[in-house]
């Protein structure tokens, strides 16, 4: 071994023991910080909570409304705090439920095709969010209705929207790499 | 090794596949994505935080597997050679867009071959396409179309690709704060990382000992009526139906498929574009995971770009969802196919003269 390769030898060993040491002092430092200590899992099951607290508290007024089978003041009142709340993805539950409960299928499919679209969480088993077998269960009572509708009326759009939100529902809650 | 061992190797390793995968979704991991490698890179680069869908943020110890079972079997059977320098860069581009072509129909080769055994119909247009994409290819080879000849490389070359694959390994195991893993959506639906990463280890042994390829076994039945790969795909195949029958996976239609879409015409052109490009490098994405493990440099530079084939489907949309392939997603596999047209116009020479 020459001059150069023993220097290169040493500072490797000085270069590769400070790399060592520094990352074995960061993760020990930040294992330690609050952020770390608290478990993933733990953290979104928190989130979880805090998510369903806060939507019961805005669509409070929804529930008792529908509850008590006021469906046209509780439609009312969510299409008021849909355009507030735009991007929340729990009143497109409530109004697929609303839909649903009211009788119009289509716009119950669609409703929920918008929630699952919003928040896949809806159609995740992994999370405390799953509603799958809900809307496998009106995906299951309007299919009969659906197709004959589309026997009676092939071109109509509306029946078209309601087939294809359909078969997405089914292959969003049949699961996979998505 | 005798062709007649090759054949036997190929057909076990084929069951192996097949059959493991199934076993392995059955045990956690995503519904017919037991193995899957373009769902493995995105679920990697998504932990690596190259894109930030965390629900796909996941280090797949199946993948990590793959290579140190290559290099294992490759180091112990004298099959490590390290090579490389042929046309890096078209490789780096070509793995890049194998993956956004399996983006657009939602999942590689193998996880198409998944698909079918468990019944899924929609995988059908896209077998149709990437024995279409492969035919073409085979096509090109025949008009004179052929990448860069590789050369003999220092050994540390070979070495790196297998020590990243321990690098993830111990990132697995360490969780450094710039890891992040999914709680919810496929990152949560993992087999038990012992399995996966046993699962790994023997399937990317036998791969490398078999040098099962997907597209390279259609390649060859194309090119010169060669079965030995061929039999160890329809040996997946085989393996995949019987034990998703045998656990309840089997579920025949063309709806309700898991991960899945119902644009026949995009499945079928994103597998061609798989299959092309894949014959022009030589392997499918599998298949060039494996050879990273026995050495390859250009197979190491190709699944760099797979990876980061990766991480742009997700994070830049060019991928299908169940609603149906994303606009991004249909132009990066018309770019993927523009590539390989302006490859074949560049690339091929007269009959006899070597590059």
């Amino acid at each position: 071994m020459d001059w150069f390769q023993r220097i290169v030898l040493a500072a490797l060993v000085v270069v590769l023991g400070a790399t060592g040491w520094m990352l074995i002092d960061h993760e020990l430092h930040a294992k330690r910080s609050p952020a770390h200590t608290t478990d993933p899992a733990m953290k979104l099951q928190q989130h979880y909570a805090e998510l369903q607290r806060k939507n019961a508290r805005i669509f409070a007024k929804v529930i008792a409304l529908k509850e008590s089978g006021k469906y046209d003041a509780a439609m009312n009142r969510l299409k008021t705090l849909m355009a507030k709340h735009g991007d929340n993805a729990y009143g497109y539950v409530l109004l697929a439920r609303l839909e649903y409960a009211q009788g119009s299928l289509t716009n119950a499919l669609h409703a929920y095709r918008k929630a699952v679209e919003l928040d896949p969480d809806y159609v995740d088993k992994t999370t405390p969010l799953f509603i799958g077998t809900e809307i496998m269960d009106v995906i299951t009572k309007s299919r009969g209705k659906i197709n004959r509708e589309r026997k009676l009326k092939p071109g109509d759009p509306k029946i078209r929207t309601a087939v294809n939100d359909i078969y997405y529902l089914q292959r969003r809650i049949a699961g996979g790499c998505e | 090794m005798s062709p007649k061992k090759l054949f036997d190797i190929a057909i076990i390793t084929g069951l192996l596949l097949g059959g493991g995968s199934v076993l392995l979704s059955y045990l956690g991991n995503p519904v017919n994505s037991g193995i899957c490698l373009s769902c493995f890179l995105e679920n990697i680069a998504g932990a690596m935080q190259l894109h930030n869908e965390v629900r796909m943020s996941y280090i797949r110890p199946e993948l990590i597997g793959f290579v140190l079972g290559s290099f294992l079997v490759a180091k112990k059977t004298k099959r490590f050679r390290v090579t490389g320098g042929s046309s890096p860069v078209i490789r780096f581009f070509l793995g890049l867009f194998i993956i956004l072509g399996c983006a657009v129909f939602i999942g590689c080769p193998i996880k198409m071959i998944l698909r079918l055994a468990a019944g899924d119909l929609t995988a059908v247009a896209a077998t149709a396409g990437l024995f279409a994409g492969v035919w073409m290819g085979t096509r090109y080879i025949r008009a004179g179309v052929a990448l860069d000849r590789a050369g003999h490389l220092p050994a540390m070359n070979g070495y790196l690709f297998t020590l990243f694959a321990i690098l993830l390994l111990v990132f697995f195991f360490l969780k450094p704060t710039f890891i992040v893993f999914g709680q919810k959506g496929p990152a949560a639906l993992h087999a038990p990382w012992t399995v996966a990463l046993a699962a790994g280890l023997i399937i990317g042994g036998f791969a490398q000992a078999s040098g099962l390829c997907i597209t390279g076994g259609i390649r060859n039945l194309f090119l010169v009526g060669e079965k030995t790969l061929f039999m160890g795909v329809i040996a997946t195949l085989f393996s995949a139906f019987i034990v998703s029958l045998v656990t309840g996976q089997f579920h025949p239609g063309l709806h309700g498929q898991p991960a899945s879409h119902l644009n026949h015409f995009w499945s079928f052109l994103a597998m061609v574009l798989v299959g092309l490009a894949s014959t022009i490098i030589d392997g499918c994405p599998f298949r060039q995971i494996i050879k990273t493990g026995q050495g390859d440099v250009d197979a190491a530079i190709t699944s760099f770009g797979m990876l980061l084939g990766a991480a742009i489907a997700v994070g830049w949309s060019l991928r299908a969802t169940s609603a149906g392939p994303e606009f991004g997603g249909k132009i990066a596999v018309l770019a993927g196919l523009a590539m390989c047209l302006i490859i074949a116009l560049n690339y091929r020479r007269p009959q006899g003269v070597r590059r």
